[in-house]
């Protein structure tokens, strides 16, 4: 199978793009932040919730139910 | 809010550091605090520094604390003393910048290198990283700085690590 990406143009519009970034109006680059910071809180919280959560014990599917008389 | 604190005399002076410091230079990455660097107005009759004050100021405006953090428009922020001579230096030469009309002081991205560089965690490194990438650096005031406060070792084995 052919590699058809060209990575040194990949890497150059990566390149491209943090100069972009780096040089964008102050504000603008505060915004992002904002973003990023809503977004790393989320991910964090998600992972906490993972950690602590309580957490039902898994069914033994196939158990049949205990018959009562 | 750190404007007024030191019109207040809370404070006596600040500078935004780390990532968000980083951020009027660089461009931004995720982090999760931001840290200002302060000196404390000298207290009479003690020598420990405390932030009590400035905890105290804040609750005032509403603000909640959570842990060592302040929470400031929906972000911890810490406030950091700025001690050790590297650090005195670089909020004595932090400079004025202008976010919308609003005055802010920012550390200089010689200095934030060079606090990154000597607190060393792998995301300090990649952050000295990121300025010389960026050519954000004054690579003549940089290397005074670190001549200045000792970092020469640390800086010469980052660049046989990272830079050559």
């Amino acid at each position: 199978m052919k590699n058809n990406f060209d990575f040194e143009r990949i890497w150059e519009s990566k390149r491209a793009l943090r100069r972009r970034l780096a040089t964008a109006p102050i504000i603008e680059k505060l915004r992002m932040l904002d973003a990023l910071h809503e977004r790393a809180v989320a991910i964090r919280g998600a992972r906490f919730r993972e950690a602590t959560a309580v957490q039902e014990k898994p069914g033994r599917y196939g158990d049949r139910k205990e018959k009562t008389s | 809010m750190l404007n007024q604190m030191e019109h207040d005399g809370v404070i006596k002076r600040y500078a935004i550091g780390g990532a968000v410091g980083a951020t009027f230079y660089l461009e931004p990455v995720s982090t999760l605090d931001v840290d200002v660097f302060i000196a404390f107005k000298p207290q009479q009759e003690s020598i420990i520094v405390s932030p009590a004050p400035i905890f105290d100021y804040l609750k005032r405006f509403g603000c909640k604390m959570e842990g060592e953090y302040v929470v400031i428009s929906g972000w911890p922020v810490q406030f950091l003393p700025a001690s050790g001579p590297l650090l005195e230096d670089a909020l004595d030469n932090a400079v004025e910048v202008d976010v919308e009309g609003v005055p802010a002081r920012d550390l200089t991205a010689e200095y934030l290198a060079a606090v990154a560089l000597q607190t060393g965690r792998a995301k300090d490194k990649a952050s000295v990283l990121q300025f010389i990438e960026a050519e954000a650096l004054d690579r003549t005031k940089f290397e005074e700085i670190v001549e200045r406060h000792q970092l020469v070792d640390r800086w010469r084995d980052f660049e046989r690590q990272f830079v050559e």
